[in-house]
């Protein structure tokens, strides 16, 4: 593995076992994330972001289960840690920021004992003075005031207690900060500030971020890579620049068009027929091809697999293809 | 208490001001401004934890409140409240030792103490055998004590008396109802003891006497500790047990979870009083096992609680957030859960309390309680039932303490309930 990778996701696939039958959120799906990079993965809601960012810390409870697949995280195989090994990893090297900051926070807990409670989770040596101390400077690097640590977390705002989740992954200089729309619940210039200090930890720290969102705007402003999904696949990865300047997937190309433009007055915005397949049954071949412009005959028939369309830009779309199918 | 407007929240939804204010009070100011909070009463809380906080006083040094001893004979049956008994008393010297009978023993060969006694009247047949009794009793001792007293006969009352006030003799035995009428014309005379050693007309019985003669008044008070020692062990008991498991029931879930929930569910499904009886008629009638039982009768409230809040925290945000930075099983209970859980069950202690010290009267009611010699509020129910219309003072004074003390521990249950968890009520 290429040591430019922290973390490599292979073919994971996993199901939800429903009464209906299983429904694959992940299906198949494959993934690198470079060291010290912010990585955007976008799509719409139930596409499957979620459960993937879950499941690469195999926090995914039941029904959720991974069916096959491997995590590879700093030339570790996480899914031949044992239940009893994978706390080592999570919090200590990979970190979590939950969407509702309202709600991942004890509310019977103090800020300061979230924060000394992870270091003695991972560092049970720590004595209580050196997790204080380090705690605060921690805190005051994140820009929470050393008296509100002894405050509780309602009585904080919703941008503070992002701020006291991201500490949390921080405490101790995890690798790997999974974000799973950190920021929908919080107004845009809170928005805003907490998007800088994403892009300030990972200057500072050399930290690695996963930003999982549906807000494409937010992609845009501090992704250095970005990783679109479209029901449970990954259908086009590549550079920030690179995919907002041409898209390549007729998905990615529909959800940029979208977006509204304060530039573009007088048209009206773009609107993609059709809704999101059901991942009960799933379309057969390209799941894209009942909404896609450019639809052709192999695209009803055949799945495409992501593949380099230039340089670092891949894309799973039977148009930059062609000669994939008569390679079968 | 001045609020940071900058520190709360702009959206409204988030954090309501007066919730930012309670959280930077003391317990003292928290009381002092529940009514203008979430409209509690301040008082509601502070005269029912008075009452509380009396009735534990009262429990643990029944002593030093009840005037007699709750077990022995002390007056006669069926006393009014507030009546003086007609008992043969002892009239003295303002200035003499004496007290009471015993008082009156002298060594061997000394000349015996004369008693005055009213000719005709049958004071003097209960004096001589009172008399003897305490004889017999000195004898044993052997202190060279004797209780042997001349027995003198007036025929009227100012004479027996006037015997005393003169020297005469040492002591007078006259009904107390006849002494008190004369007792004007003989100042230099006082009341002692009755001649079996008892303050009659000392006040009285405030609460009248019961069917044998015993002080209602102290039974109540001894009956306290009783009350109270079974409501809270039994409640105790049943918090411990039912507490944890709750906790491992809602967290672990599947089997276990499954199986202890029929079990407690089942236990549940019985009527509370029908059950309790059932286990003390097997166990036997003693304290312990009628705290055995209603702790039983009280471990699926507790569970059921318990339970059902474990598996809506369980599934919050924050649990999930504390397993992403590493926290195992036992501490995601301890820490995040317990804590969560902890003020609802405060609050089911205080009201199952009260109930606890219900049904332990009606068992004792019912005759499974305790050992009848007890002082207990069920038992002297029980007893004063069949004297309702001849003695009402004997179960009506027993049912009201059951009934301050359940509605003291209720209140004060409800009060803390709207000061601790507001949002329960606000919601």
């Amino acid at each position: 593995m290429p040591n430019d990778i922290l973390y490599s996701i292979r073919n994971l696939t996993v199901e939800y076992q429903t009464r209906a039958g299983p429904v694959r959120a992940v299906d198949n799906v494959s993934l690198n994330i470079r060291r010290g990079e912010i990585l955007g993965l976008v799509g719409e809601s139930g596409c499957g972001k979620s459960t993937l960012g879950k499941a690469m810390m195999r926090l995914h409870t039941t029904p959720a289960k991974i069916t096959s697949g491997e995590l590879w995280f700093d030339g570790r195989d996480l899914m031949s840690l044992s239940d009893r090994e994978m706390p080592n990893v999570r919090g200590a090297e990979i970190g979590m920021v939950f969407q509702d900051p309202m709600t991942s926070l004890n509310p019977v807990q103090r800020i300061l004992d979230h924060l000394t409670e992870t270091i003695h989770t991972h560092e049970p040596e720590t004595s209580d003075a050196t997790a204080r101390v380090r705690v605060e400077e921690l805190a005051e690097r994140l820009g929470i005031q050393r008296e509100r640590l002894n405050e509780y977390p309602h009585q904080m705002s919703g941008g503070m207690r992002q701020r006291v989740m991201i500490s949390l992954a921080l405490a101790l200089h995890a690798k790997l900060v999974i974000a799973d729309e950190p920021t929908t619940s919080l107004d845009v210039i809170v928005e805003a500030k907490f998007l800088d200090l994403l892009k300030e930890l990972q200057k500072e720290f050399g930290l690695t971020i996963l930003l999982i969102t549906h807000n494409i705007g937010v992609v845009a402003e501090v992704s250095d890579r970005v990783a679109v999904m479209y029901a449970a696949r990954m259908v086009e990865v590549g550079d920030a620049s690179d995919i907002f300047a041409e898209p390549k997937h007729p998905y990615t190309q529909g959800l940029l068009k979208s977006v509204p433009n304060i530039l573009l007055d007088g048209t009206e915005l773009y609107k993609m027929e059709g809704s999101p397949p059901n991942l009960l049954h799933p379309p057969t071949g390209c799941r894209f091809h009942p909404r896609c412009p450019y639809v052709k005959d192999i695209c009803k028939n055949e799945d495409p697999n992501l593949k380099p369309v230039v340089m670092d830009q891949l894309a799973a779309c039977w148009l930059y293809q062609e000669t994939a199918v008569n390679g079968r | 208490m001045t609020v940071n407007k900058e520190k709360l929240s702009k959206n409204p939804l988030e954090v309501v001001t007066w919730e930012v204010e309670l959280e930077r009070v003391g317990i003292v100011r928290r009381i002092l401004y529940a009514r203008r909070w979430y409209g509690a009463d301040w008082w509601f809380v502070s005269i029912s934890a008075l009452a509380v906080a009396l009735f534990i006083v009262v429990a643990l040094f029944p002593k030093f409140f009840a005037p007699y001893d709750p077990e022995t004979l002390v007056g006669p049956r069926f006393m009014a409240p507030g009546a003086h008994p007609d008992l043969p008393v002892l009239v003295v010297l303002k200035n003499s030792p004496v007290n009471n009978l015993k008082d009156l023993a002298v060594s061997e060969g000394t000349s015996r103490p004369g008693i005055s006694v009213v000719q005709g009247v049958p004071t003097a047949g209960a004096l001589n055998e009172q008399a003897q009794k305490i004889d017999n009793q000195i004898k044993n001792e052997s202190r060279g004590l004797r209780l042997r007293p001349v027995i003198v006969r007036y025929p009227t009352l100012e004479e027996a008396l006037q015997a005393v006030a003169n020297g005469n003799n040492q002591a007078a035995v006259v009904q107390s109802t006849e002494w008190e009428e004369v007792s004007d014309q003989f100042p230099t005379l006082r009341e002692g003891q009755s001649i079996t050693g008892v303050n009659s007309t000392s006040g009285g019985f405030i609460f009248g006497t019961n069917d044998i003669g015993q002080d209602v008044l102290s039974r109540l008070l001894w009956g306290t500790r009783v009350a109270l020692l079974i409501g809270f062990s039994a409640s105790i008991v049943a918090l411990v047990l039912g507490v944890p498991l709750g906790l491992f029931a809602g967290f672990i879930g599947g089997t276990f979870d499954r199986l202890f929930s029929l079990l407690m569910d089942s236990l549940y499904a019985f009527p509370g009083l029908i059950l309790a009886i059932a286990i003390t008629a097997v166990l036997g009638p003693s304290i312990l096992n009628i705290i055995v039982a209603i702790a039983v009768l009280y471990i699926p409230t507790y569970y059921r609680i318990v339970r059902g809040q474990t598996l809506s925290v369980k599934e919050e945000v924050y649990i999930e957030a504390a397993k992403s930075i590493g926290a195992r099983n036992m501490e995601i209970l301890r820490l995040y859960i317990f804590p969560n859980v902890i003020p609802s069950v405060a609050i089911i202690f205080s009201v199952n309390v009260a109930d606890a010290i219900l049904t332990g009267a009606g068992l004792s009611f019912l005759g499974l309680g305790l050992p009848p010699t007890i002082a207990d509020w069920g038992i002297d129910l029980a007893r004063g039932q069949r004297f309702i219309q001849t003695a009402w003072w004997m179960i009506t004074f027993p049912g009201l303490a059951i009934m301050v003390v359940v509605l003291a521990f209720s209140m004060m249950g409800e009060g803390l309930m709207e000061i601790f968890n507001p949002k329960l009520r606000e919601r």
